[in-house]
């Protein structure tokens, strides 16, 4: 690799600063006396993830994608992931295949600088195996499991070097989406086992990243302008916050919004989460189901489309519970409110066990003033928005990484 | 800097103020001695003191002169530091002085029978607080990083601790606690708040009732804050109304705090604030918002809470409010029905939508009947309507008996 030995060239240290910065590792200043203070947002705790708290940031000299080492104690124990062998051969890798695994366990008095891959050689990483996504000879599955590892332990080394600087943002945001796009593919084939465990585990990662970009945003806030990419971002997590339990998280949402900063809020698509937020919370399944047809980008959508369903649920509910038990209402009708097929509309009655009725007009919802409960063997299964644009977006999805 | 002092009169007043101080202690005279120990308020006689320690230069060796007080020099030795540093606006300095002389008060304060000391001990507290508030300002100004009142929030925790004990010194408890509220609160870190919550409402030792009243209306008033926060209405509301009416009537400020929380409670179990009572606190914000309720205008309540985003946002209450939109809706059928009633009580509990469609668009908002029907479905759904709607006649037809049923901050499923 070219670009490499060109690197080498260059002092360590410099290579993680924006050309505006003083000499020094970048610290955190605080926001205006008008701001609520923010000191989580420090240098020596940037990372929420891997744990990594106390350590002394420590400059990764390791100039290859998987550290020498690493690289010949899994070819000994053929512990190589299939796109990191060479010609096939499960013993045999080589520097531009093998990745560095994700290591649980690191303890202080273990780490090796040359272990650990400073942020330049992280990105081509980067770059590397999110390419893998565009390849066809292999399940996604396979592909997720590998990307998954290898961003986390991308991540790791990140946090040990408490680097902050535009290249890592971009690499975080990166991950972000990366993320967001395999839960929408992982529920596509959601029959399979490996996705039923991994869209939790993908989603626990997810939020991770993000609370991670959001303190790395605060850091470099305070000697630049929000970027243009921040509102996109802080919207991705207020649609995350559609399904919880306002009572049971560890920070309100009322709080979290406190902070953020009021040009954030006042964004498009802040605006747009915040209405999404409203009308989910009021219950305005019309709304909310037209609203995200309308206007969510892709990656918005993949995080608002379990919340899709849950509120045609609630709206199955609604007219099962409050509609008029003579006139079955119209599953036509219904197809057109919930922006879902017929035969789609009819599968979800039958998940939540919902009877209905023939008539001249065609087939209706029988109202049964009962409770309706989508059943859980189908909660995986998501029905997709019977709409051009949105399946217009998804095509284009691969696109975005 | 004051004129010139002499040493004689700097010596004076150094000596002056550990006579005070160990006279304190040994009549057990807390009040004096917390006197002593407020370092923020630029108090005449810590200010004097501090100009005396700059000339002076070496008040070590004063306090160890004397046994009188060398007894305390764990104490006073970081407290003349943290004095100096504060005039000569080294903040962190002053805090880390400060922290250091704090904890070797408390070792003392261990050692010391009866509950005598507890009027020193919240002014050490409240000072620790501010102290750091103000040395997180400064580091932050220098591009450092601000984890000062992280280390005071610390410490009231090990204050808590030594509160928390069977004896007199329990009623302090509840003070610290508040303390430590107000830092959590000033951090983000409010989930911190749960552990001590738990410690006052659970403990045996602590009876709720035996600690002072001004600090059971704080106490209230941040925990009703976080069921606000939590969205926990019905406790909100037991917790504010408890600060409210316990609150002191001159106290105007206070009032105005907890009525800021309140009222928004309050809104959503359909209870509106006179208009006097807005504007006796200065509470305008919520002028609008009553009004929208009042008249069903849905266009205006989302009018107030655009106006007043950034303050409602700020305090927390936005999300409650959003939340009041049912509302509006249920108070403009509620208005429609009585008009109908009016004109033929047979058929009042009949509504047509496209009539709802037009009252709406009357009010400048623009609904079309496939949302008006959505709405009146949840209306009915969450029990805020009682009744029924018809999708092909495009009516909604509501209960002869109660169609309105009282409103509760009891959870909606």
């Amino acid at each position: 690799m070219a670009d490499r030995t060109r690197r080498r060239e260059r002092p360590m240290k410099r290579a993680f600063f924006k050309p505006s910065a003083s000499d020094s590792m970048r610290t955190h200043s605080s926001s205006g006396p008008e701001k609520p203070s923010n000191p989580s947002a420090t240098r020596s705790n940037f990372d929420a993830e891997e744990g990594n708290e106390e350590f002394t940031p420590i400059f990764g000299t390791c100039l290859l994608m998987c550290p020498v080492k690493e690289r010949e104690r899994r070819e000994r124990l053929r512990d190589l992931a299939i796109f990191e062998r060479l010609n096939g051969d499960p013993a045999q890798s080589s520097p531009s295949l093998a990745v560095k695994k994700f290591c649980r366990t690191i303890s202080r008095k273990d780490l090796d600088p040359s272990d650990v891959r400073p942020a330049p050689v992280l990105e081509d990483t980067l770059n590397h195996i999110l390419k893998l996504l565009h390849s066809s000879d292999h399940s996604f599955e396979t592909i997720h499991a590998f990307i998954f590892d290898r961003t986390r332990s991308i991540r790791q080394d990140l946090s040990m070097q408490n680097a902050v600087n535009d290249q890592v943002i971009d690499m975080y945001q990166r991950m972000v989406k990366f993320h967001i796009i395999s839960s929408h593919y992982l529920h596509e084939c959601s029959e399979t086992s490996y996705a039923v465990s991994m869209i939790r585990l993908n989603q626990e990662q997810l939020i991770k990243s993000l609370i991670t970009l959001f303190n790395l945003y605060d850091i470099v806030r305070a000697t630049s302008s929000i970027r243009k990419d921040e509102p996109e971002f802080f919207s991705f997590f207020l649609l995350l916050q559609l399904g919880s339990d306002p009572h049971n998280t560890q920070e309100p949402l009322s709080l979290w919004l406190r902070r953020i900063p009021y040009q954030i809020l006042k964004s498009r698509e802040m605006q747009f989460a915040r209405k999404l937020l409203r009308d989910y919370r009021t219950g305005n399944y019309k709304q909310f189901i037209r609203s995200a047809e309308e206007e969510a980008s892709f990656l918005q959508y993949c995080i608002i489309e379990p919340y899709i369903d849950e509120v045609r649920v609630l709206a199955l509910s609604c007219i099962c519970y409050g509609g008029y038990k003579l006139q079955p209402y119209p599953l036509l009708h219904l197809s057109k409110l919930l922006i879902m097929k017929e035969d789609d509309v009819e599968s979800l009655c039958n998940d939540c066990d919902i009877e209905l009725t023939s008539g001249e007009n065609g087939k209706g919802v029988l109202s049964s003033h009962k409770v309706v409960k989508k059943c859980p063997e189908s909660s995986q299964k998501y029905y997709s928005m019977h709409s051009e644009r949105i399946e217009r977006l998804c095509s284009l999805a691969l696109q975005l990484l | 800097m004051a004129a010139y002092l002499s040493m004689g009169e700097a010596h004076w007043r150094i000596t002056e103020y550990l006579n005070r101080f160990a006279d304190a202690v040994s009549y057990q005279d807390g009040k004096s001695l917390g006197r002593l120990l407020t370092i923020s308020s630029d108090s005449p006689v810590l200010l004097s003191l501090a100009d005396a320690l700059n000339t002076f230069q070496d008040s070590n060796r004063v306090i160890r002169q004397s046994d009188k007080y060398s007894q305390y020099e764990d104490i006073l030795v970081p407290i003349f530091r943290a004095l100096q540093s504060y005039c000569l606006k080294n903040l962190a300095e002053s805090y880390i002085a400060f922290e250091k002389a704090s904890n070797a008060f408390i070792q003392e304060f261990r050692n010391w029978d009866s509950a005598w000391a507890l009027e020193a001990l919240y002014v050490l507290t409240y000072e620790i607080r501010i102290l750091a508030e103000r040395a997180d300002v400064e580091l932050a100004s220098m591009g450092k990083s601000p984890e000062k009142l992280k280390g005071a929030g610390s410490f009231l925790m090990k204050v808590f601790g030594v509160l928390a004990v069977k004896g007199p010194k329990r009623v302090g408890a509840l003070y610290v606690t508040c303390q430590l509220f107000k830092t959590y609160f000033k951090l983000g870190t409010v989930h911190l708040c749960r552990s001590v919550i738990r410690s006052i409402e659970t403990a045996k030792i602590f009876d709720f009732e035996e600690f002072p009243e001004r600090d059971k209306v704080t106490y209230m008033y941040y925990t009703g804050r976080l069921e606000v926060y939590n969205e926990n209405l019905q406790a909100a509301d037991q917790k504010l109304s408890y600060a409210l009416a316990h609150c002191h009537a001159n106290k105007e400020e206070n009032i105005r705090m907890i009525l800021k929380f309140l009222i928004p409670v309050k809104l959503s179990i359909g209870i509106f604030p006179k208009a006097i009572l807005l504007e006796k606190f200065h509470l305008d914000e919520y002028s609008d918002i009553v009004l929208a309720l009042k008249r069903g205008d849905l266009h205006l309540l989302r009018q107030a809470l655009q106006e007043h985003d950034d303050r409602f946002l700020r305090s927390g209450v936005y999300l409650v409010l959003e939340k009041l939109e049912l509302q509006v809706y249920r108070r403009l059928v509620k208005k429609i029905y009585i008009i109908q009633k009016q004109k033929d009580p047979n058929k009042a509990h009949q509504i047509k939508l496209d009539v709802i469609v037009k009252a709406l668009k009357w009010l400048q908002f623009n609904m079309d009947v496939d949302e008006v029907e959505c709405i009146m479905s949840i209306l009915i759904y969450r029990n805020l309507m009682k009744g029924y709607f018809a999708h092909k006649n495009k009516v909604v037809v509501l209960s002869k008996q109660d169609p309105f049923p009282k409103l509760s901050t009891r959870p909606v499923s």
